[in-house]
């Protein structure tokens, strides 16, 4: 993987490898893999053979980048390229050659897996860090007060989480408390920010609702629907206030059942016409004015106004289906978002 | 697009998983057209020389004449120790048929090369969409007749050929057999399709397991196909050689290796071609891991899984190839 993250270097030098790393040992943390295999990623990021020495029951384990086990001599270890995870456990990175870029976190993370694996975590959350806890809902609401004390949050401070995918270009970025964060779609890069702090740049990025320190796993998931929304270069960063109500609604409605609406407008979108026309019926709610934002004459716009409703079988201009269509459109944007998937280089 | 939500599927394993969140940046899993000259940039294979070096192979390149009369690059690649009349390997590299090239994930064929002595053919067939069917399938069927004719010289031994290739190049190593047989072709010894793309019509149900994750999803399917056959794809005017899943006559082929991942779109065109095979009174192996993406012996050779999809693919070609 070492090639890989060479790679990545290459078509992108501003993406953040510690980052990768990061996210690649949480994902082993979270799936309960053995040494072997915390040793073997180690080794395959490092590209040189990782090693682990147990004092008592005594074990040493040197696993090469290739995954097999290293049967080579051992060499001497480096102080610099060794790791205590805990009094009883080392870990070390076979390095012939000065010390590579990524070799200190590759260390502290593979230190870190291990010290879990081999039950040294703290006993309940043993593998999950603070960051993790303090926006996860299903967690106690003690233990996210804990977690935020120890980020150095402080209680009865408004705060927000902003999330952007591990790729995102950051002008601005801000120094709140920061990790990576599994979620369903993918590992995102979170920061916890002041409610009121403003100088926050990043493409693309979401930017979540303002709430006390126990309540920022709704941020984070207010943050995450906004993420989603987003669509560079014409939508680099989506705020969840700007969403009002709706926010709260979609983040705790994640994708799980259908919804007809949803699948009508799918069928209209897939006309030329579509994506363009819906987007300006939905922002402008009158046929003139959504003629106007396209650059149609309104006869036209009242064709098309008319087909939307034939297919969708309610007026799109009208009371109740003026919600109905907004709440399709951001639906239908949401569940096709593709904004967690790495663009091509330059377009970002 | 799709507005239904995405149907179960199969967790990844979890060592792959931590695989992904490095690989993401480089093998997006969602490739459409406009992502295909990233893609030509990021999946060329690195330098190889080193490599080579290091693992004491040689290196020869022959210009042959395609079907068309196109000049073809071939490489033949053999251990310096290997002398004598070698078994030799026809290769087809992996890259959705639009992109890589003839050394592509070849680390892992180099083991048959220094392991088993063999020498390695391995093509630099035409990509789509700039050359579309046949071109592709007609560059290896030309390097396999060149393979044959110039056994002597190359000192590979003719009885002893076998066709390999992995994604994009095991629906074409599929098909190079399939013609060989139509065609009274040179005898083949074997088949070694590593999680093949084999059917254009992208309709089976692990195909619609996948939207959006790991390497290779659906809509990277459709784009590869849609690259190589245009408005021919999914219609009756596709021929097996090009998405060999359209053979109705899978009787007399050589001996097949199949292996795939559980969790990849190409988990069920895998099998029903190995099944096909059963069912014609042939002989196939088919492994599928459990917890696998596409591609991930490529990727993350260095997990449990890999490591275990590459043991049994070497076990198998040493058995069907080596003297």
């Amino acid at each position: 993987m070492q090639e890989l993250l060479g790679r990545i270097a290459r078509l992108d030098p501003s993406a953040s490898l510690g980052l990768r790393v990061i996210a690649c040992f949480d994902e082993l943390v979270i799936g309960r893999v053995n040494t072997r295999a915390l040793l073997a990623s180690a080794a395959s990021l490092a590209a040189c053979t990782a090693g682990f020495e147990q004092r008592s029951p005594a074990r040493v384990v040197r696993i090469a980048p290739d995954g097999h086990r290293d049967e080579t001599h051992a060499p001497s270890r480096r102080p610099e390229m060794t790791a205590h995870a805990t009094d009883d456990l080392q870990v070390w990175l076979e390095r012939d050659g000065p010390q590579q870029p990524n070799d200190a976190i590759i260390l502290e993370r593979l230190a870190l897996a291990v010290r879990i694996r081999h039950g040294h975590g703290r006993r309940e959350f043993d593998n999950r860090r603070h960051f993790g806890l303090l926006v996860d809902e299903t967690v106690d609401e003690e233990q996210r007060c804990i977690s935020a004390t120890a980020l150095g949050l402080m209680a009865g401070r408004d705060y927000r989480v902003a999330v952007a995918p591990l790729f995102a270009v950051w002008s601005t970025h801000p120094s709140g408390p920061e990790d990576v964060v599994p979620t369903q779609f993918g590992p995102v890069h979170a920061v916890v920010i002041p409610a009121d702090q403003e100088d926050l740049d990043a493409t693309p990025c979401g930017i979540g609702s303002p709430t006390q320190v126990s309540e920022l796993h709704r941020s984070f998931r207010t943050a995450m629907v906004a993420l989603r929304l987003c669509d560079p270069p014409s939508a680099p960063l989506v705020r969840a206030d700007d969403l009002g109500g709706i926010v709260g609604l979609l983040a705790d409605s994640a994708g799980v059942s259908r919804h007809p609406d949803v699948e009508q407008l799918a069928t209209l979108l897939e006309h030329p016409w579509g994506a363009a026309t819906i987007a300006a019926v939905v922002r402008t709610g009158t046929v003139r004015q959504a003629a106007r934002e396209v650059g149609i004459h309104h006869s036209t716009m009242q064709d098309r106004v008319e087909t939307i409703e034939r297919v969708l079988g309610f007026d799109p201009l009208d009371g109740f289906g003026r919600t109905r269509l907004g709440t399709a459109h951001v639906l239908w944007r949401l569940e096709n978002s593709r904004v967690l998937e790495l663009p091509p280089p330059g377009t970002s | 697009m799709t507005t239904l939500p995405t149907p179960p599927r199969p967790a990844f394993d979890a060592e792959l998983r931590a695989g992904l969140a490095v690989v993401g940046g480089m093998f997006p899993p969602t490739i459409t057209p406009d992502l295909i000259d990233f893609m030509r940039v990021s999946y060329a294979s690195p330098p190889l020389d080193d490599a080579f070096l290091e693992r004491r192979i040689t290196r020869q390149d022959h210009t042959i004449a395609s079907h068309d009369g196109f000049p073809t690059l071939v490489s033949v690649l053999r251990h310096a120790d290997a002398s004598g009349v070698v078994p030799a390997v026809l290769y087809a590299h992996s890259g959705g048929l639009m992109f890589g090239d003839r050394f592509s994930g070849i680390d892992l064929v180099l083991d048959w090369v220094d392991q088993l002595g063999a020498a390695l053919v391995t093509v630099e067939y035409r990509l789509a969409p700039e050359y579309p069917d046949p071109h592709a399938r007609e560059d290896m069927y030309a390097a396999l007749l060149w393979l044959a004719e110039h056994a002597d010289a190359l000192n590979v031994r003719a009885d002893r050929i076998l066709v390999a290739g992995a994604s994009a190049g095991g629906g074409l190593a599929a098909g190079v057999a399939l013609a060989a047989r139509d065609r009274n072709g040179p005898a083949l010894c074997g088949q070694v399709l590593d999680y093949p793309m084999l059917d254009d019509r992208c309709a089976t149900p692990s195909t619609s397991q996948f939207d959006g994750v790991g390497v290779w999803d659906r809509v990277s399917n459709v784009t590869g196909w849609d690259a190589l056959l245009g408005a021919a794809r999914g219609t009756a005017h596709v021929s097996p050689y090009a998405a060999p899943s359209r053979a109705t006559d899978l009787a007399n082929l050589p001996p097949a290796f199949v292996d795939v991942g559980a969790a990849e779109i190409f988990r069920d065109e895998a099998i029903d071609y190995a099944r096909a095979i059963w069912t014609a009174g042939g002989d196939a192996e088919l492994h599928v891991w459990s917890g696998a993406f596409h591609a991930c012996d490529i990727f993350a050779p260095h997990t449990a899984v890999s490591r275990s999809m590459i043991a049994a693919r070497n076990a198998w070609v040493e058995k069907t190839l080596a003297d």
